[in-house]
């Protein structure tokens, strides 16, 4: 210990040491020696101002300081004074001055030291600080102006917080800390002793911050200990370890010291910390279970972990230790402290121990919080009171405007009223104030700044937005204690609306009393008294007097006045109406005449009113006289004329009735009411009225007519049935018309009815006919319009419209009319007729096409007539279109019809002869007259009938008797006649021609007309006559014929075996002669001979068969063999012919009695002639073959696809033939044969082509073969 | 007559007939070849000796005397017609186109052999005369363009003074042509020149009466 005390060597170490823990908790630090020379200064402090220790160690010249120059000159006096005069008494130093900064500028700072004693009370050396406090303390600064005007104010009868409440022992203490945390704006904690207010002292932690301190009783934690406390506070003891010491010197600066050895055991700690927290060093040192130091309970639980390491770090690094953190109190309260400590070394740089401070700052923690809350609310106080307040400096400078003020005026600060070479007041009051009031603003603040006297004043300032509103700014100075003016305080109060109603009011009182001139009438007032005290003006002019200006005979005004100025009759009324109104206190109301200045009497209407005071009594009478001089003698006039229009409306032969704008009845004339009766007595206004009188069917429409004329004001006119007296409902017309008054308004209605009986009547009936004739007109089935004179088309009847399918409007003119709906053929010729019409008046007809909806054009019969008035003028042109289409169709046809029917009976190659029912002709047709060679009415005349003549004329005379016979027997009989004669040419040769008459009877079935037809058949009887000699030839010809090309052809067949046996039988015969004969050759000669002899021999005997029909040769076989041998027979021939055969033979085919060879011989046939068919085909040559069973029948159909057959019915004639070389007879035996067998044979056609010739055979036949 | 010598052809649709006439002719030693249809008989190689052609009128192709048409225009052997159903028409038609004979049939051995025989002795002449007039032609080519000048006068009956003004020649040189004339085409006289040229159908241009002088 005392090894570390000696090695301190220089005092001034102690001193470092102080500033280094000031500088850990504080910022910077500096310490000097005994004399004031600087022994250390903080290093950023030293680079901040640019300068070394050296330097400002050095005295200048002039033997100011070496600091001086890092202070404002304007300072450096003041500073170095006080300087000075602590050196010399050892006084706390405490300096505000502006000093110089590295950027070069000057800012305010505080600096403050004290300083360091020995154990004998010496002063061995001087700590310090320096705190910047420029912006800070700026904002300080204001911001504690603020706070302790408001505590002022509020407080302001309270002393001062004083240090008279402070124990005299302590007082130095505590006002040393207030004075230091003001200054630093460190917050200061004392202990000091303070005055109850039961005389008691007590002791108190005082937390002390600019402009405040807080207090906090601790006197039940100090008491006991003071003792303890004191022995603590001792100054520097020498035998004290090094640590200790340390901490000691701190502690005497800062609150509680306290010390390690080298180990982190506790060796000190301040008493008081000791007694707040309620152990001893023993405790703390006592190592606790898990290797912690005791203090971890001391600590909060929060803040342990972290500190510790933070410690545990230090002692191993031996860096500085600075932390905040909580601990608990004896007490068991959590409180903040700081603290910071820092190692001490030996000479060799060990670490010896540790020494530190512990700040509570607790207090200060919690009181800055507590500091920022009042400061809100103050100053929330101060901008939300409704009133704007400003402070000016003694001068009159603004300095601060509240919230409110700002905001009004649309500002940021005050500052933002600065402008160049004018005063902030005189700026301000330019740009915020009215400039009509700025001046005597000006003048009124500078005049109480002047003198100190409050000012009052009504200006108006400008809004932020422009607007100046009227405020009631008052000012007053605030003194200090010698009566100085510290500041001024202003407020303003918006009392612009006031102002505003206060100007409006003067406006109204003026408006009134122009009023009071202005009206038309006279006002004039009478005391309680009746005295009049009051005329207006314009009653003035009226009369030509004021008030007293009358002779007042005596008596009192009003009777002088009322003789001055009203009628002598009226005199006495009106006095004594007044007179009554003033003593009951009633209204006054007269009508009077007064006398005007000229000596005209006018009629006049006088009120008045009196007025009470609170307690009712009359005050004054108020009166007003209105002209009604004009109105009285309009009344007059009205009244006179009203009696006269009375006398007339009863007069004229209309209804009258008058009805009040709410709808009363007014007035009845007096015709009304013969007619209608009186009204009940109950039916006092129109609605009930109305519902009265009008027809139940009328009355809605009525009334809802008359409501609305009513409600609108419009005349109205309505036609309804009205019930009269007799109760017989007549239609009449009610018109309604409104009287109005000048203004406009309504003052009356009047209704005049007159009756319409008639003419509805007639309207109806008229109504009526024209709806049934619109329904004539659009039902007829024809068109019907009508046009102008000039050709406008001015109706088109419904009909029309809808055959047509066009709306009247598209038509306007005929011509357009023409060239739309006329058929173009016919619309030239429609056109140029029609215009004519227009032109000369003559009816219009014509027969033209006219197009329908449909597009198809129709025949009309279009007629148009002139409508002419009575002076002939053409009024209209009627059109009525008839569609005679089917007309002219028909027509068309008939005549059409008419004239084919007469061109064939023209052109007919038959002599057509008509006749009347008694035979007498009436006509010939042209080939008959050619025929004759004359007329029929060269007949005429000759003393004989036409039909004698003709018949006599004409007829051959061979075959006369019996024509005219005939004839005589069918006119009488009416039977048809028919015969043939000769009848004489025109060139005198007869013909034959056939004649046939029938008769043309009605629908009586009388004969009406003969009709005659009379052939001319010479030609054909001549041909007959030849075709008969040629038939006969034929027939005697093909006999011939066929004989010889029967046998032809039975020739062939027998001649080609016989040829082969006459030519075998010779070689038979030349082998047997031949040397040496040839009997091999000869013998198949003869075979052959034999065969082909057999071979004819069969072709005999089935010609012989063919012409005998014999059925001898019959079997019963089947055709399926038959078939079959056929078709091998021609297999060859269709392979050679390339025709393939489709045989189909049904199964099971009964047997059937034929001829076999017959039958083949049919079958090879058909089959031949099918190839032969096909010969020339190109496509595929298929044979059909089929058998079948058909009901009793075998049908065999053998089909071909050749060209098919040309004449199905001649081929099965004998000798008929299609081939060049064909004989025709094949068919025809194929038919006899198969006819002999009882079947047919016949010759289809195909489908697409081809030819089938089908035969059958008959089953049944097998019956008569078993019987033969 | 030897069976090498001669062939008749058969053309009939009846086989009983082709083997009837077949055996006939066989039996008088003569070869015959036989055919169904015409189409067959033309189209068949035929051997180049005399021969007959025995021929139906019906025929299932063409009818026998078409096929007598068509094959007019070559050489072709002599037809012997037969038919069924004969008829004057159709005989004299065949006749007119050179027909040898038309048998009705049934015909006798007799009519049938000298109508073959005709035919073939017919043929045989025209195939000689065919020969003969080849010969006369290779002598007719054989003569000088002169000679040839100098054979029509001559056999018109021109005296040689005539014929020889006729060419421009003289009397001696057309003596000489026409000794070569004559000796070139192996004329034994005047007149037998004369029936060569008309074999030759040599023109005759000039008549001596006409061009006498």
């Amino acid at each position: 210990m005392t090894t570390a005390l000696n090695s301190l060597g220089e005092p001034d170490a102690e001193a470092l040491r102080a500033a280094l823990i000031i500088e850990s908790v504080v910022g910077n630090a500096w310490a000097t020696d005994a004399a004031g020379r600087f022994s250390y200064i903080t290093p950023t402090t030293l680079s901040d101002l640019g300068t070394t220790l050296e330097e400002l160690n050095t005295p200048s010249e002039d033997g100011s300081a070496g600091w001086k120059r890092l202070i404002h000159p304007d300072d450096y006096d003041r500073a170095v004074a006080v300087w000075r005069r602590c050196l010399e008494t050892g006084e706390h130093y405490n300096v505000e001055h502006r000093m110089l900064r590295a950027s070069g500028a000057y800012g305010w700072s505080r600096s403050s030291r004290q300083p360091l004693r020995d154990s004998a009370g010496r002063i061995v050396a001087w700590y310090g600080t320096v705190i910047d406090g420029d912006a800070p303390s700026g904002a300080r600064e204001r911001f504690a102006d603020v706070i302790s005007a408001a505590l002022e104010r509020k407080a302001a009868p309270d002393a001062p917080h004083s240090l008279s409440l402070v124990h005299p022992n302590d007082r130095t203490a505590a006002a040393h800390a207030a004075a230091r945390a003001f200054w630093t704006g460190v917050p200061q904690v004392t202990r000091h002793r303070q005055l109850q207010t039961d005389g008691s002292y007590r002791w108190n932690e005082t937390r002390s911050e600019p402009g405040y301190s807080v207090s906090v009783d601790i006197d039940d934690l100090v008491t006991d200990r003071e003792a303890l406390a004191k022995a603590g506070l001792d100054p520097l003891v020498e035998n004290d370890a090094e640590p200790i010491r340390s901490a000691k010197v701190v502690e005497s600066i800062f609150g509680n010291g306290w010390a390690f050895d080298a180990a982190g055991r506790w060796i000190y700690l301040h008493p008081f910390a000791l007694n707040s927290l309620g152990v001893t060093l023993e405790d703390l040192n006592a190592p606790l279970r898990d290797g912690h130091t005791a203090w971890k309970r001391l600590l909060h639980p929060d803040d342990y972990e972290q500190i510790a390491a933070t410690w545990r770090h230090c002692l191993t690094t031996g860096d500085h230790f600075n932390v905040e953190f909580r601990f608990r109190r004896a007490n068991g309260v959590y409180v903040w402290a700081r603290t910071s400590a820092r190692p001490a070394r030996d000479s060799q740089g060990r670490i010896i121990g540790w020494y530190g401070i512990a700040l509570d700052n607790d207090v200060y923690k919690k009181t800055v919080a507590a500091l920022r809350g009042r400061e809100r609310e103050l100053s929330q106080l101060v901008d939300m009171v409704p009133v704007q307040i400003r402070r000016l400096t003694p001068e009159g400078e603004p300095t601060f405007f509240n919230k409110r003020l700002l905001d009004f005026f649309g500002l940021d600060g005050v500052a933002d009223l600065d402008k160049p070479a004018m005063s902030r007041l005189t700026a301000a009051i330019q740009s915020l104030v009215h400039p009509e009031d700025a001046a005597r603003l000006l003048e009124t603040v500078r005049h109480s700044l002047a003198t100190g006297e409050p000012y009052s004043m009504k200006y108006r300032m400008r809004r932020a937005d422009g607007a100046y509103r009227w405020v009631d700014g008052r000012g007053e100075p605030l003194r200090d204690h010698s009566g100085a003016i510290v500041q001024w305080y202003a407020i303003s109060i918006d009392i612009d609306d006031e102002m505003r109603a206060q100007e409006a009011l003067r406006d109204r009182e003026r408006e009134l009393s122009q009023l009071v001139d202005m009206v038309p009438s006279f006002l004039w007032r009478l005391s309680a008294s009746g005295e009049p005290v009051f005329f207006s003006k314009r009653m003035v002019e009226f009369l030509g007097l004021d008030v007293g200006e009358y002779e007042s005979a005596g008596g009192n005004g009003l009777t002088a006045a009322i003789a001055a100025v009203a009628h002598p009759d009226d005199a006495a009324k009106l006095e004594a109406a007044l007179n009554h109104s003033i003593v009951t206190g009633e209204s006054f109301s007269l009508n009077y005449r007064l006398r005007r200045a000229d000596g005209v009497f006018r009629w006049m209407s006088g009120r008045a009113e009196p007025m009470r005071n609170e307690d009712g009594a009359v005050v004054q009478w108020y009166g007003l006289s209105h002209d009604i001089d004009d109105q009285v003698k309009a009344e007059e006039a009205l009244r006179k004329s009203k009696r006269q229009l009375e006398q007339m409306i009863d007069a004229v032969p209309v209804n009258i009735l008058s009805f009040a704008p709410s709808g009363r009845i007014t007035y009845a004339s007096k015709r009304y009411l013969d007619k209608v009766g009186s009204p009940p007595t109950h039916i006092e206004d129109f609605d009930a009225l109305a519902r009265d009188l009008a027809h139940p069917e009328d009355f809605p429409t009525m009334f809802r007519r008359a409501s609305n004329g009513f409600a609108t004001g419009e005349p109205f006119v309505n036609r309804f049935r009205r019930r009269e007296k007799d109760g017989v409902y007549r239609w009449i017309e009610a018109r309604a018309q409104p009287l109005r008054d000048a203004d406009g308004a309504i003052v009356q209605w009047y209704m005049a009815s007159i009756d319409i009986e008639d003419e509805m009547r007639a309207q109806e009936a008229l109504r009526e006919r024209e709806r049934e004739l619109q329904q004539l007109v659009d039902a007829l089935p024809v068109h019907i319009w009508s046009w102008t004179p000039d050709g406008k088309l001015a109706y088109v009847n419904k009909r029309s419209l809808e055959d047509l399918g066009i709306s009247g409007a598209n038509f306007e003119d005929f011509t357009r009319v023409a060239q739309e709906l006329i058929h173009p053929e016919d619309a030239p010729e429609v056109l140029h007729r029609s215009a004519n019409c227009l032109k000369t008046g003559d009816s219009f007809i014509m027969r033209y096409r006219r197009r329908w909806k449909d597009g198809n054009y129709r025949w009309i019969e279009g007629r148009c007539e002139p409508l002419r008035d009575r002076d002939g003028t053409i009024v209209h042109w009627y059109q009525v279109s008839i569609d005679i289409d089917d007309e002219m169709r028909a027509q068309v046809a008939l005549r059409e019809r008419e004239r084919s029917l007469w061109q064939l009976v023209e052109t007919l190659p038959v002599m057509i002869d008509c006749a009347a029912p008694n035979g007498e002709p009436i006509y010939r047709s042209r080939q008959l007259r050619e025929f004759l060679g004359y007329e029929l009415e060269s007949l005429d005349g000759k003393g004989k009938s036409r039909l004698s003549r003709t018949l006599d004329e004409g007829v051959h005379p061979d075959d006369l008797a019996g024509v005219k016979a005939n004839y005589a027997h069918s006119l009488a009989t009416g039977e048809p006649y028919a015969r043939r004669h000769r009848l004489r040419r025109f060139d005198g040769a007869y013909c034959w021609v056939d004649t046939r008459a029938a008769p043309m009877r009605n629908a009586e079935g009388a004969i009406v007309q003969w009709n005659v037809v009379c052939l001319d058949i010479d030609g054909e009887v001549r041909a007959q006559e030849e075709l008969r000699l040629a038939q006969e030839r034929l027939a005697r010809a093909s006999q011939a014929a066929s004989l010889a090309e029967l046998s032809a052809s039975i020739a062939h067949e027998v001649n080609q075996p016989l040829a082969a046996v006459v030519a075998n039988s010779h070689a038979c015969q030349r082998w047997l002669m031949a040397e040496p004969p040839n009997i091999d050759r000869a013998q198949k000669t003869v075979e052959r001979i034999i065969r082909d002899a057999n071979s004819a021999a069969d072709v005999v005997s089935r010609i012989r068969a063919l012409f005998k029909q014999s059925a001898d040769a019959m079997a019963y076989t089947t055709l399926g063999s038959v078939v079959a041998e056929a078709r091998d027979l021609i297999a060859e021939e269709a392979v050679r012919r390339r025709v393939r055969m489709d045989v189909d033979v049904e199964g099971d085919l009964p047997f059937v009695a034929l001829d076999r060879v017959q039958i083949q011989q049919v079958l090879v046939n058909l089959i031949r002639n099918g190839m032969d068919a096909m010969d020339s085909v190109a496509g595929d040559r298929v044979l059909g073959l089929r058998v079948r069973r058909i009901g009793d029948a075998i049908q065999i159909e053998i089909s071909d696809r050749g060209p098919g057959i040309e004449l199905p019915d001649r081929i099965f004639e004998p000798f008929f033939t299609t081939k060049e070389h064909g004989m025709g007879m094949g068919l025809a035996i194929c038919r006899s044969i198969v006819e002999s067998h009882g079947g047919r044979l016949w010759a289809e056609k195909n489908e697409p082509r081809g030819a089938t010739f089908v035969f059958t055979l008959p089953v049944e036949a097998k019956a008569d073969h078993d019987d033969g | 007559m030897t069976t090498d010598d001669h062939v008749v052809f058969i053309v009939d649709d009846d086989a009983r007939i082709r083997e009837a006439l077949d055996e006939l002719l066989a039996s008088h030693g003569m070869r015959a070849i036989a055919f169904g249809s015409a189409g067959d008989y033309i189209s068949a190689n035929k051997p180049d000796v005399c021969a007959c052609l025995i021929l139906d009128v019906e025929l299932p192709d063409i009818n026998g005397l078409d096929l007598q048409r068509q094959i007019a225009e070559g050489d072709h052997p002599p037809i012997v017609f037969i038919t069924g159903h004969g008829d004057i028409p159709s005989s004299v038609r065949a006749i007119k186109h050179g027909a040898v004979d038309f048998l009705t049939k049934p015909f006798s051995d007799a009519d049938l052999m000298a109508a073959i025989q005709a035919a073939i002795v017919q043929d045989r002449e025209k195939r000689s005369e065919r020969a003969e007039l080849g010969v006369l032609r290779q002598r007719y080519l054989e003569l000088t363009p002169r000679e040839r000048d100098v054979l029509p006068l001559v056999v018109s009956g021109l005296l040689n003074k005539q014929a020889a003004a006729e060419l421009g020649i003289s009397e001696v040189t057309l003596q000489i042509h026409r000794r070569n004339v004559m000796q070139k085409m192996m004329a034994a006289s005047l007149a037998d020149l004369v029936r060569m040229a008309e074999r030759l159908e040599i023109p005759i241009t000039h008549s001596r009466r006409t061009g006498g002088n």
